[in-house]
Order: structure tokens, then sequence, then C-alpha cells
């Protein structure tokens, strides 16, 4: 009997978007639910900003924001809390050795990606702790389960050509496929890739896959404070 | 015998400009017959909101309009409702503001037909690619929904009365008031305290918030 093949759905993502956490606990689930082969994407969300262009939100959506990440992550049980300085996280100290040491690992040893994102994710959004000193990295790829000598070596290789070419591949890659903001999903349906911008499409994106809807799927969470 | 559970509000500030605030509408128009809510159409001004929030009209980022094309198109599917995104032009006509000053006085003047003239404008501009500044285009969508010919003279007349600006203003600045900064906003008042939601894509939460459930899309229920 012929098994149907998984359908790919790459989740393009930088750590330090917050809504990006969200979609990538929630694929998480549903790789465990849905016949898709999910490919994680660590892209550069400034170098899309740059690409696409960016408009700042002003106070108001700001503020918002910090209430619907709270409703959101309170009902996807993601343990989210606003650090006491987002603008500087995001705009000044920025994920470029993050962005590139998860793309390090995901050329070397990609077993590890998951769950080195989701550390890093923790330390930025759940501690407010600090993802840019290789310090940092390290104590993250220890929580992933990275052996320390194997961290040490991919840490000393994140300024080399080929990961910054790579991580420059994957945010032109997001960007050619019309993305402007983080998380950007792709997937691919009949052949044609289908780009979604945020979390909040994963219903239609099931009704695209011809896959079921759940919701949050709380118990199949893995996020642990 | 049981008290009666009185009936959440639930207010829609929206403009018939906002491809967005269409989905928004007739989602909440379907599900005011499932849940428990007093549902409110708060027709507002999205031009006055972009200027006083200084938040830009996404449609002026080129990657977005287009993402938001393809978006609309698999929500058109997905809700069955036949929206499209509106060329540039339409988008950005400062003349829109007169299809907000026609709600604004049905809302006034005879509200029953707020609902159909709202739909109607959406239908023509986002549906059919049809005007809605002119105010023979106007009274076309008023005819058809279904306001009697013999009162629309009266009634487009009345996008020029003072009273009905003031109140465009004022229903604008309400939804400012509730921290308002694009269309579609959402408040649904839970026990005594209002909660503003942003856009048409957070209804399984407005339900988690309102006590009730989210049954998707409901296309069944489309009107189209």
């Amino acid at each position: 009997m012929a098994t149907p093949i998984r359908k790919s759905v790459e989740l393009f993502y930088d750590v330090v978007s917050p809504y990006s956490w969200l979609a990538f606990e929630v694929m998480c689930r549903y790789q465990q639910k849905w016949n898709i082969d999910l490919k994680l994407r660590p892209f550069f969300l400034s170098g899309i900003m740059q690409g696409a262009g960016f408009h700042q939100p002003g106070p108001s959506k700001a503020s918002y924001m910090g209430k619907d990440l709270k409703r959101q992550t309170d009902m996807y049980k993601v343990p989210f809390k606003m650090p006491r300085n987002p603008a500087e996280v995001i705009l000044i100290k920025g994920s470029l050795n993050a962005g590139r040491f998860l793309t390090a690992v995901d050329m070397n040893c990609d077993q590890y990606l998951e769950e080195l994102t989701r550390q890093l994710f923790l330390r930025v959004y759940y501690r407010d702790e600090d993802i840019t000193e290789p310090a940092s990295l390290m104590s993250a790829a220890a929580k992933a389960g990275i052996p320390e000598d194997l961290a040490k070596q991919l840490l000393s290789t994140i300024k080399d050509q080929a990961v910054k070419d790579r991580l420059r591949e994957t945010t032109q890659a997001a960007l050619d496929h019309g993305a402007f903001g983080s998380p950007t999903i792709v997937a691919h349906v009949d052949g044609k890739p289908q780009m979604f911008f945020g979390s909040d499409r994963m219903e239609l994106m099931a009704h695209m896959l011809g896959e079921k809807w759940y919701g949050p799927l709380p118990e199949l969470a893995k996020a642990k404070m | 015998m049981a008290a009666l559970r009185s009936r959440k509000v639930v207010e829609l500030f929206y403009d018939v400009i906002s491809p967005y605030s269409w989905v928004a509408f007739e989602v909440l128009c379907r599900y005011q017959t499932r849940w428990n809510i007093d549902l409110q159409l708060r027709p507002f001004f999205i031009g006055g909101v972009f200027k006083e929030t200084g938040n830009k009209p996404p449609a002026l980022l080129a990657a977005k309009y287009t993402y938001a094309q393809h978006d609309l198109r698999r929500l058109a599917d997905f809700y069955k409702i036949p929206v499209k995104m509106p060329p540039m032009e339409r988008l950005m006509r400062r003349e829109n503001v007169n299809s907000n000053r026609l709600l604004t006085a049905v809302t006034l003047d005879c509200p029953e037909h707020l609902e159909n003239l709202s739909r109607e404008l959406w239908m023509r501009v986002m549906a059919r690619d049809q005007d809605i500044t002119e105010p023979a285009s106007l009274e076309t969508a008023a005819t058809a929904a279904g306001i009697p010919s013999d009162t629309t003279p009266q009634l487009l007349s009345r996008i020029r009365d003072d009273d009905v600006k003031a109140a465009l203003k004022d229903t604008t600045n309400q939804a400012l008031a509730y921290g308002a900064f694009g269309a579609p906003t959402i408040v649904a008042h839970i026990e005594g305290t209002p909660v503003m939601i942003w856009g048409s894509d957070r209804f399984p939460l407005l339900a988690h918030l309102l006590g009730e459930r989210w049954e998707g899309p409901l296309r069944e229920m489309a009107k189209y």
C-alpha cells in the first residue's frame, strides 16, 4: 500500500521574533499530527527588513502586541514573558550571532536544531537573557544537549564565509517567497509554494494541506520553564 | 428558573475600504446567531486612525500589499466571501470617506439598513471593483441594499451634514480610545472590561474570551 508523500512545510524564523516562537511551537506539535515534513529554516530578520522594507509599529500597536502575545501564548501554553526592553533586544542587540550559530548547527548536526531553537527562545523570551555573547550561545547549546566540544567547534565557525553565506541564502530564499517579516511559513501544496506570514494562519494552512486543525494542542507542549 | 445570561456586547469598528474588515464582519454576522453576543456595528474612518496613531497603511509596503492579495484570495475561499484586494488607486482615494459618512448617516437615521448597506458597499469595492465614492454609486448601493428609493436622495445629502461628520469622528475617536491603530477593531465587553482585538484572525481567542466555541468559517452560512 502506497504511503502518502509527506508535504514539505518550511518555517523561516528568527529567535528575536516573539510570534516566531509561537509558530515554532505550534508547528513542532503539528509535525506529530500532520503528514508533513517540517523544515526549520533559521533566517535573519534584519535582512528581511532591509530587503522588504519595514514600518516600525507606533506606540498603540506596540502596546497591543504586548497584550496580544500574552493572550496568544497563554492560550497556546508557550511560557512567554516580554523582556524589559524589547526594542533593545530586537533592534539593537539583534540576532546575528544566534542566527549564524543556528545555521552552523543546521549545516552540521541538524538533529539539535529544534531544541537549540527552543533554548534560544527561552533565553530571550522567557528569562530575558542575552543571546549575542559566546557564553550565552554555549549555555543554550548545553541545554539543547549538544556535546560541549561540538558546540565549541560550531561556535568557532560562525564567522566562516560558508556559514555567513548560508544564513544569507536562507534569508534570500524567504525574500524570494515574498517574505517581509518573521515568521514566514512556506507550505508546498500540489507542487506550489504557499507563503503564510505570522503565527495565525494555521487553520487556513490546515485546510489547504488537507489536514485537520485541532487548536493549540497544549498537551503536546515541549517548552518547559 | 435559571437566570438569563445577558448577551455580551461585541463592537465591530470597520471601514468598507478595509478588506480584512469584510472578513471580520461576515464572520461576526454568522456567529451572532451562534454565540450569546450583541453585535454592534460601528462604521469608522480608518484614515483618521492612521492619522492619529502615525501607523502606516500596510498597503504602502509593496511586499505586504502583494502578500495581502494572495492572503485574501485564500481567505475568500476559506470563508466563502468574494473579497479581493482592491487596486491601490481605489484604496488610497480621499473620497472613500463619503461611504463612511453614508454608513454613519444610516446608523443615525435608519440603522436597520446598516448591515445590508455595509455588505453592498463591500460587494461593490471588493468583489466587483466598483466605485464607492460618487453620489451615483452610493445611490445604487443604497437601493441595492433595500433602502427605499424615495428616501435615498435625502440620505445621500446627509453626507455633508455636520452632525454626520461629527458622529463619524466620534466613533473613530471611541475606537482610538480603546487603543485602535487599524481595521478591523473588535471590542468585546467581558464582565465589564473592554478587550480590544485587532484584525480578522483572532476568532478562536475571541471565542475563548467570550466562553464560546470557535466552529471554523461556517461556509454553509455564507450569503454568497
